[in-house]
């Protein structure tokens, strides 16, 4: 037998009479390695299934969109792009128009009214579509359906609520429509709600697709288009056409005021892709904190044993034996515990990947998935996991070799410098508790401090998971309570009602709306897109896309101010205290203003005026901003409106007076102001079981690094067990003893993760969020359910740890621990 | 005594508080497939207060018969009995209770609790049996071993005596009649194995029954009854051999 055979054989002995702790040291790597194996995996599949998805519907390159609420002859667009220098490199173009609608759906078995929007295109004679639709069930649409009162229904809307394959809607305007097919399309592969600024959209927004013909038709606006997509040769002269767009739009002869996107400018584009590599980042945090548990748990356990081999050790430099090859054996040790995490951990992680793959298609449905097996991430996770807890184990080993061999041998050595230091002999005279076996436990956490700190940094890393993860829904409640306390104060049932185009003010359309049946109260006013940015460029973000609202005296709902004052005249704006700070401006401050200019009859220009920020609302999504009645004749909308807010009588739902908007000609779309709120809280609702899930993973982390510390305790303490058992101390009240001991460590863990959960919230929040949801104002927050969960976790679970050593301690042989030598 | 001072005697074991009965005591454990016989038809009564010395060599099964009457193990046949009560066939918890209120142990290694101070370690055996006042019980046994100036040092701050001083103590503290000592001296030089020894023959004179197990044969010339064992059998019952020495006497 070699000498490597040897220390191979004599480290798998070690292992074999340790194999519990070893076992749950494994797990908790495992777990660590297999959370980051399978999240690094579904990035690439969500990169991949991206790519691919986006690729087969034909996804535009250049979009050129008019400001909401405002059309353009059919053709006027493509005339726009006709007149660019580089219009040799454009392959395709189609003119479409996209209207926002309210949609009933007929016979869905529950009450479901809600907004959405219709999307007409024109079917090419040949080849494909631009942004083309994927049906996911049902018939997608035939010529023959081209004009025809026939669509495609939006697919995780229809999913969501369970729709049949086909069925029947009525939509604004008091239209009977039929839906053929459910289907997806690239602005809606991930639903991003009106505007593109929502999120969680899918249970409350119904988005149709169908010819340009139908649409024209459903939304009233016949000859008219408000949308032009295009694909190019080479999609890396996206940026250049996009300029000479916008070039041709300021200086040509059609009055237009538009915005021109490329690709990465799609909200569902935006997301998809920020999300993983923000995902990414929040799932490399989660599996470093598991693994650096392992870490931590593996040093425990190592230390312990390289202490119990340390007159071995001595002996071993007595004999003259180098010490680089006493190290090979705690060393063997160690890289076999990572070795058996790591096996663990890829099948782990093959596990977690098969469950991600089935969720990721639910709950984000492409048109492509490719879930094939990731290499790589396998193989980067395989190489953390191993190389973590073998460097956690290299100080304790370095510890014990470095020792004289004259100290090694002697008994007591490293415990007996240990067993009484600490801080504990600070306590000698402070009498926490009458009982000397009372105070026992505190004595023990506090003897111990470097194992104490070790097994609470453990338990602290897994809570700090916990908390992250928790507080991130915490923090959108927060936000989402906020919001809806803004929207909602002074007229919470109110309707908010968007007409179609605009509208003579004083019209009888008009005057049907504000006076409809149930309708108590209306006021009428403006909506207008525009993008804000600050005077001094370096304050903060380059610009802030807002809905700029007009207020009037009558209006029946304002905005809270929270700081300054309501803006007034026609150079004043309110704006949300997120879009302030991100644009680094303060009440008083100016602001330029980029926003439609009605030119003439159905012409428009995009204009910039400089505006002082009167002051700012609490609204969390820096969207709302608001300005005065009187901007409207400075913008050259004087007399005319595009939204009414309403009021229900007492005792009517909101819903029946949306209900009563259907058959209005001139509304696009009506919906409750809490709409969106509400559909936020169902969404964060759906989180409740992932979390469950996650809980439970900490919760079994904690537990396994408690128990590894609590065998660990058994191991080191069997003498002085054995001595309080001879005593006639009952294993209950060792029990007891051990359970509080664990208990304060706990306690530490969790106040220790606590501050770091919230750091790293804080950072997620503030770094990660800002750039994926850049309009949602959030604030790092955790609820005390939150708190409460990580002390029920972090203290209670892990006090119960030692009742896993029960068996142990009353199977054990007192008369032989009595003589254990230390 | 001085009026107010706790009293060291807990009359918890009554009038046989002090007996210790073994008969056809016998002992053996299953090694693989081997059986081991540690304890042969041992038969050792101890009817009045005593320091009685258990000598042997090693294996000779000594400790072994120290655990059975400490309560610690049961035998494979015989009957045990302490303080008058059989507990042969006792369950786990009225065993306990036999070393919660009947015998104390006191270890050649000292076993003390590094966590506490001296003064806590001697309050545990209080603690444990129940006392009132244990800290006062405490402080004045801890006292009477000559440690009252060491009482909030910790283990690892004493020398090998005062620890085995304060553990003597703490068996002390519990005020139970039986005290149980495996190799007491073992760990200690001989000046300092002399004041153990004679702090342990005080406690015979003051009336409790003091059973010492040593290899040392140089230590059972102080006892007043000798049972030496060999391979489990006893081979000799009775006074020291050529009379009862002196500790001033003893060498080693």
């Amino acid at each position: 037998m070699g000498p490597a055979t040897l220390w191979l054989r004599w480290s798998w002995r070690d292992l074999r009479a340790r194999w519990l702790v070893v076992l749950a040291i494994a797990i908790v790597i495992a777990l660590g390695t297999g959370t980051y194996a399978a999240f690094t995996g579904s990035a690439t599949w969500r990169r991949v299934s991206n790519d691919k998805s986006f690729a087969a519907l034909n996804t535009h390159d250049v979009r050129l969109r008019l400001s909401a609420g405002t059309t353009a002859p059919h053709g006027a667009l493509l005339d726009v792009l006709s007149g660019i220098p580089s219009i040799d490199k454009v392959t395709a173009a189609e003119e479409r128009l996209v209207q926002p609608i309210q949609v009933e759906v007929l016979g869905a078995g529950e009450d479901l009214l809600v907004t959405g929007e219709v999307l007409g295109t024109g079917r090419p004679a040949s080849g494909q579509p631009i942004d083309d639709v994927y049906v996911s069930a049902g018939h997608p649409l035939t010529a023959a359906d081209t004009g025809q009162p026939v669509v495609v229904l939006e697919r995780n809307f229809a999913d969501y609520h369970g729709l049949p394959a086909s069925g029947r809607l009525r939509v604004s305007g008091d239209q009977a429509v039929r839906y053929a097919g459910h289907g997806q399309w690239p602005d809606n592969l991930i639903v991003t709600g009106e505007g593109g600024t929502g999120f969680f959209s899918h249970s409350t927004y119904a988005a149709l697709y169908t010819s340009l013909a139908t649409a024209q038709r459903i939304s009233r606006s016949p000859g008219r288009v408000n949308d032009l997509v295009l694909t190019l040769r080479d999609s890396d002269d996206a940026r250049s056409v996009k300029r000479e767009l916008q070039e041709a739009l300021r200086e040509g002869q059609t009055a237009v005021s538009a915005s021109v996107t490329t690709r990465a400018g799609m909200p569902s584009y935006r997301l998809l892709y920020r999300d993983i590599e923000n995902d990414q980042k929040v799932w490399n945090v989660v599996a470093g904190l598991i693994l650096a548990g392992a870490a931590f748990a593996a040093f425990n356990l190592t230390g312990r044993i390289v202490e119990a081999q340390r007159r071995e050790i001595g002996v071993g430099m007595a004999l003259g034996v180098p010490r680089s090859v006493l190290a090979v054996r705690p060393l063997l040790l160690g890289g076999q515990i990572a070795l058996i995490g790591v096996v663990f951990g890829v099948l782990m992680g093959a596990a977690v990947g098969a469950a991600l793959s089935d969720t990721f298609k639910t709950l984000l449905p492409l048109p492509v998935w490719d879930t094939s097996f990731q290499m790589s991430a396998f193989a980067r996770a395989a190489a953390l996991g191993f190389l973590l807890p073998m460097v956690a184990v290299c100080w304790p080993v370095w510890r014990a070799v470095r020792v004289e061999p004259v100290e090694a041998i002697r008994v007591g050595h490293l415990a007996g410098r240990g067993r009484g230091g600490g801080p504990a002999p600070w306590l000698g005279r402070v009498s926490l508790a009458r009982s000397s076996i009372r105070r026992m436990p505190l004595r023990n956490v506090l003897r111990t401090p470097r194992r104490t700190m070790l097994t609470a940094l453990g338990i602290g890393a897994a809570v700090t998971a916990l908390v992250a993860i928790f507080g991130m829904l915490d923090s959108f409640a927060s936000a989402i309570d906020q919001e809806k306390r803004e929207v909602a104060h002074d007229a919470p049932r109110r309707v908010s009602v968007q007409l179609l185009g605009l509208q003579p003010a004083g019209s009888p359309q008009v005057s049907r709306v504000t006076a409809a049946t149930g309708v108590a109260d209306a006021s009428t006013g403006l909506s207008l897109p525009a993008t804000v940015r600050a005077v001094d460029r370096s304050a903060g973000a380059a610009h802030v896309d807002v809905v700029l609202q007009t207020l009037s005296p009558d209006s029946v709902w304002t905005p809270t101010v929270s700081d300054g004052a309501a803006p007034r005249g026609r150079d004043e704006i309110l704006l949300s205290r997120k879009a302030a700070a991100d644009l680094g401006v303060a009440p008083g401050d100016h602001v330029v203003v980029s926003h439609p200019q009605r030119v003439g009859a159905d012409q428009f220009r995009t204009v910039q005026s400089r505006m002082r920020v009167a002051g700012t609302h609490p609204d969390p999504v820096r969207v709302p901003a608001y300005a005065d009645a009187s901007v409207a004749s400075r913008f050259g909308f004087a007399g005319l409106v595009n939204l009414v807010q309403t009021v229900p009588e007492a005792g009517v739902p909101p819903e029946d007076v949306q209900r009563a908007m259907l058959a209005s000609p001139v509304v696009a779309s009506a919906q409750s102001v809490t709409a969106t709120t509400d559909a936020l809280e169902t969404a964060l609702e759906q989180f409740t079981s992932i979390l469950i899930v996650a809980a439970g993973v900490v919760l079994l982390l904690a537990l396994l690094i408690a128990f590894n510390a609590a065998s660990i305790a058994v191991d080191e303490r069997a003498r002085e067990n054995a001595t309080m058992l001879a005593y006639g101390l009952p294993v209950r009240s060792l029990l007891a003893m051990q359970t509080t001991e664990s208990a304060f460590t706990g306690l530490l863990g969790t106040v220790l993760g606590l501050a770091a959960g919230f750091g790293v919230l804080s950072w997620m929040v503030g770094s990660l969020l800002a750039e994926t949801a850049p309009d949602f104002g959030l604030s790092p927050v955790l609820s005390a359910t939150t708190v409460a969960t990580a002390f029920a976790l972090g203290v209670l679970a892990v006090a119960v740890a030692p009742l896993f050593t029960v068996r142990r301690l009353r199977r054990m042989d007192v008369p032989s621990a009595l003589r254990v030598i230390e | 005594m001085a009026t107010g001072e706790p009293s060291l005697t807990v009359p918890t074991a009554g009038p046989l508080g002090t007996r210790i009965d073994l008969d056809d005591v016998c002992k053996s454990y299953r090694v693989g497939s081997t059986t081991v016989t540690a304890l042969a038809d041992v038969n050792i009564h101890v009817d009045e207060t005593a320091l009685l010395v258990i000598l042997g060599p090693s294996g000779s099964g000594k400790t072994t018969l120290l655990n059975l009457v400490g309560a610690l193990d049961t035998p494979t046949s015989g009957t045990v009995r302490i303080a008058g009560r059989d507990i042969t066939g006792s369950s786990q918890r009225e065993r306990q209770l036999v070393r919660r209120h009947t015998v104390s142990f006191i270890f050649q290694s000292f076993n003390l609790f590094p966590a506490l101070t001296a003064l806590e370690n001697v309050q545990f055996g209080a603690d444990i049996a129940g006392r009132e006042h244990a800290a006062d019980v405490a402080a004045h046994v801890l006292d009477q071993v000559g440690l009252g100036d060491r009482m909030r040092h910790f283990a690892h701050q004493l020398s090998g005596g005062e620890q085995q001083r304060v553990a003597i103590a703490r068996a002390l503290a519990t005020g139970n009649p039986i005290l149980l000592a495996d190799e007491p001296t073992g760990e200690l030089d001989f000046r300092t194995g002399v004041q153990i020894l004679e702090l342990l023959q005080a406690q015979a004179d003051a009336g409790k029954t003091v059973l010492v197990v040593t290899h040392n044969r140089e230590i059972s010339r102080v006892a007043d009854r000798v049972v030496e064992l060999s391979s489990g059998r006893i081979v000799s019952d009775g006074l020291p051999r050529g009379g009862r020495a002196a500790i001033r006497d003893l060498h080693w």
